[in-house]
C-alpha cells in the first residue's frame, strides 16, 4: 500500500469500454436494437460490480442529468445549475418549484433501495398500488417492461413524464436485478418518443437503453477516478470526521458546507466544513461547482 | 369538521355487500369534496374508503354520478374538488356577490401574480426587474394569505432572498390542472402580448 493512487489508476485503466458493435450504426429492426441493448446493459453490469465505482454518487449524478431531461419535457429551461441550487437552497416545509420538485422526485427516487414506499415517498402523490403494479410489469425483456410502463402511465395522465419515466427506470433496474434505479432510459428519450405507443415506443426505448448506457458508462469512468483522487486525499487531511466526509461526497452529487456539518454535528462545525471543503479544492480532490463567491456547492 | 371520531371510522365496510359498499365510498368521497374548500389529495381521500379500493375508479363514477348537475368533480395538481360548471358562471355572478368572497385582488396584485406563475421561482428583487419598480411586502403578502403563492429556495446571493412559488390553491383559482396550462410565453409574445421573456438566468 505504498502508493494507492499510482495503483488504483492502474486499475481504472482497465475499465473495459462498450465494445465498438454495440454502439456502432443505427440499429434498424427492433431485434437488432434490443439485442444492443442487451448487451450493453450487460456490460454496464459488469462495470457497476468495478469496487472503485461510487455507485451512491454515480446514481445522484445520474439523477441530476435525468432530472434536466424531464424538466425539459415539461417545458422549462432551468439546466443543471439551477435545478442544484432549487435543491439545496430550498429549506425543509418549502417549495423547491416547478424544475426544484422534479429533481428533488430523481434524487429522492435514486437514494434509497428501491421499494414501493421509498418510490412512494419520492412521487408524492401517486398512490403505492400503482407503483406496484408498475414494478410488476410484464413483457419479454427488462426494456420491454420499461416501455409498457410508460405507456401504461402516460396513456393515462399524457402530462406526467417524470413520473412515468422514474417508474419506467425502476421496473428496467428491478428485472435487471438491480436494488436500486438507475437513470438510464430517461436520459435521452424525447418529447416526440414518448407520444409512440406499442411497437414504436419499444424501439425508442431500446435505442435510449443504448444512448443512456453510453452518457452512464464514461461518467462512471470519470466518478471512479474522481473518487481515486478523493480517497488518496484522505492522508493529508487533519480534519475529524474527515473520512465520513469523504465517504458523503463519494454519495451525493453536491453537499453544501452547512449541509456537510449537518450531516456530522459531533465532529464537525460549519466553519470547518468549510474548511474542510476549500482544502480539498485546494489538494485538487474535489470541486466548487457553482462558480460563486457564496453559497458555494461542492462535489467531486 | 364538528366531531371526530378517533379511528372509529369503519373504513372497510365488512358487513355491507359490495355494491352497497362502493356506494357508501362514493358518498363519503362527495362529502370529504363538498366539505373542503381546497383540493383534497388522494391520500386524504384513501383515508376514508377500504384498504384495496381505488380513489381513482371511484372519482371516475362520482364524476359520472355529477353528470346533469351543475358542479363536477375537477383534479387539481394532485388533488381534487368540486366545482361549479363554469355554464353556471353568469347566474352564479348574477345572485352573489361572489367578487367580493373570491380574490378580490387588484389588476396590478393579478399582474404580479402571473409573473410569479411564469418566472417561478423569482424573488422581489427579480419582480423589480421585470416591473420597474419595487413590488411592496404587502402585494406579496395579500397573495401569500389568500394561499395562492408560498415560499420557494432562496436566491443565491447577499441576504440569501426568498423566493415565491404559485401553489395547488393558484391552479384551483384560476382552473388549471397543472402549470403547463399557462398559455405558452412564445404564444404569449407571437400574439403581441408579452415583451421576449427570457428565463432569469440563475
Amino acid at each position: 500500500m505504498r502508493n494507492p493512487r499510482a495503483r488504483t489508476t492502474e486499475l481504472l485503466s482497465m475499465l473495459p469500454p462498450l465494445p465498438g458493435w454495440i454502439s456502432a450504426g443505427h440499429a434498424e429492426t427492433i431485434e437488432s436494437a434490443a439485442f444492443r441493448a442487451g448487451a450493453a446493459l450487460a456490460h454496464l453490469t459488469l462495470i457497476s460490480r468495478e469496487e472503485t465505482l461510487p455507485l451512491a454518487l454515480w446514481r445522484d449524478r445520474l439523477a441530476l442529468v435525468a432530472a434536466e431531461a424531464c424538466v425539459e419535457l415539461a417545458g422549462r429551461r432551468e439546466g443543471a445549475g439551477a435545478l442544484r441550487d432549487a435543491l439545496h437552497l430550498t429549506k425543509a416545509g418549502d417549495d423547491p418549484g416547478p424544475a426544484g420538485r422534479i429533481y428533488r422526485q430523481w434524487s429522492r427516487a435514486v437514494a434509497r433501495p428501491m421499494s414501493v414506499s421509498n418510490l412512494g415517498r419520492a412521487l408524492e402523490g401517486v398512490v403505492p398500488e400503482r407503483i406496484a403494479l408498475c414494478l410488476d410489469a410484464t413483457g419479454p425483456t427488462p426494456v420491454d417492461r420499461a416501455a409498457q410502463v410508460i405507456e401504461t402511465v402516460l396513456t393515462d395522465s399524457p402530462r406526467d413524464e417524470t413520473v412515468a419515466l422514474i417508474l419506467a427506470d425502476a421496473v428496467l433496474a428491478r428485472s435487471l436485478g438491480w436494488t436500486d434505479v438507475l437513470p438510464l432510459l430517461s436520459l435521452t428519450l424525447k418529447a416526440r418518443d414518448l407520444r409512440l405507443r406499442g411497437h414504436g415506443l419499444r424501439m425508442a426505448c431500446h435505442r435510449a437503453v443504448l444512448a443512456g448506457v453510453g452518457q452512464a458508462l464514461p461518467m462512471a469512468g470519470d466518478l471512479a477516478r474522481a473518487a481515486a483522487r478523493l480517497r488518496a486525499a484522505a492522508p493529508q487531511l487533519r480534519a475529524k470526521g474527515a473520512v465520513r466526509a469523504l465517504d458523503l461526497f463519494l454519495s451525493r452529487d453536491a453537499l453544501a458546507p452547512v449541509a456537510l456539518a449537518r450531516e456530522m454535528p459531533d465532529s464537525l462545525s460549519d466553519r470547518a466544513a468549510r474548511r474542510l471543503c476549500d482544502r480539498l479544492v485546494e489538494l485538487g480532490a474535489l470541486r466548487e461547482l457553482t462558480g460563486r463567491d457564496t453559497f458555494r456547492l461542492y462535489g467531486v | 369538521m364538528a366531531r371526530r371520531e378517533e379511528g372509529g371510522l369503519d373504513r372497510d365496510l365488512a358487513d355491507l355487500p359490495p355494491d352497497l359498499r362502493w356506494r357508501e365510498w362514493l358518498r363519503r368521497i362527495e362529502a370529504v369534496l363538498f366539505a373542503s374548500a381546497s383540493p383534497v389529495a388522494r391520500a386524504d381521500l384513501s383515508r376514508v374508503v377500504g384498504q384495496g379500493a381505488s380513489v381513482d375508479l371511484l372519482i371516475e363514477d362520482l364524476a359520472v354520478d355529477l353528470e346533469g348537475r351543475p358542479y363536477e368533480v375537477a383534479q387539481v395538481g394532485t388533488g381534487w374538488m368540486l366545482r361549479t360548471r363554469a355554464a353556471y358562471a353568469p347566474a352564479i355572478r348574477a345572485a352573489a356577490d361572489v367578487g367580493a368572497q373570491a380574490l378580490s385582488l387588484s389588476e396590478f396584485d393579478l399582474a404580479v401574480l402571473a409573473t410569479i406563475a411564469f418566472h417561478q421561482p423569482i424573488s422581489r428583487d427579480g419582480l423589480k426587474d421585470i416591473f420597474g419598480k419595487e413590488i411592496s411586502r404587502d402585494l406579496i403578502g395579500r397573495l401569500a394569505e389568500r394561499g395562492l403563492i408560498g415560499t420557494g429556495p432562496r436566491e443565491p446571493r447577499r441576504g440569501a432572498p426568498y423566493t415565491f412559488v404559485t401553489t395547488e390553491a393558484f391552479l384551483a383559482a384560476f382552473g388549471m390542472e397543472s402549470l403547463r396550462d399557462l398559455p405558452d410565453p412564445e404564444q404569449l409574445a407571437d400574439a403581441g402580448l408579452a415583451g421576449s421573456s427570457e428565463a432569469p438566468d440563475v
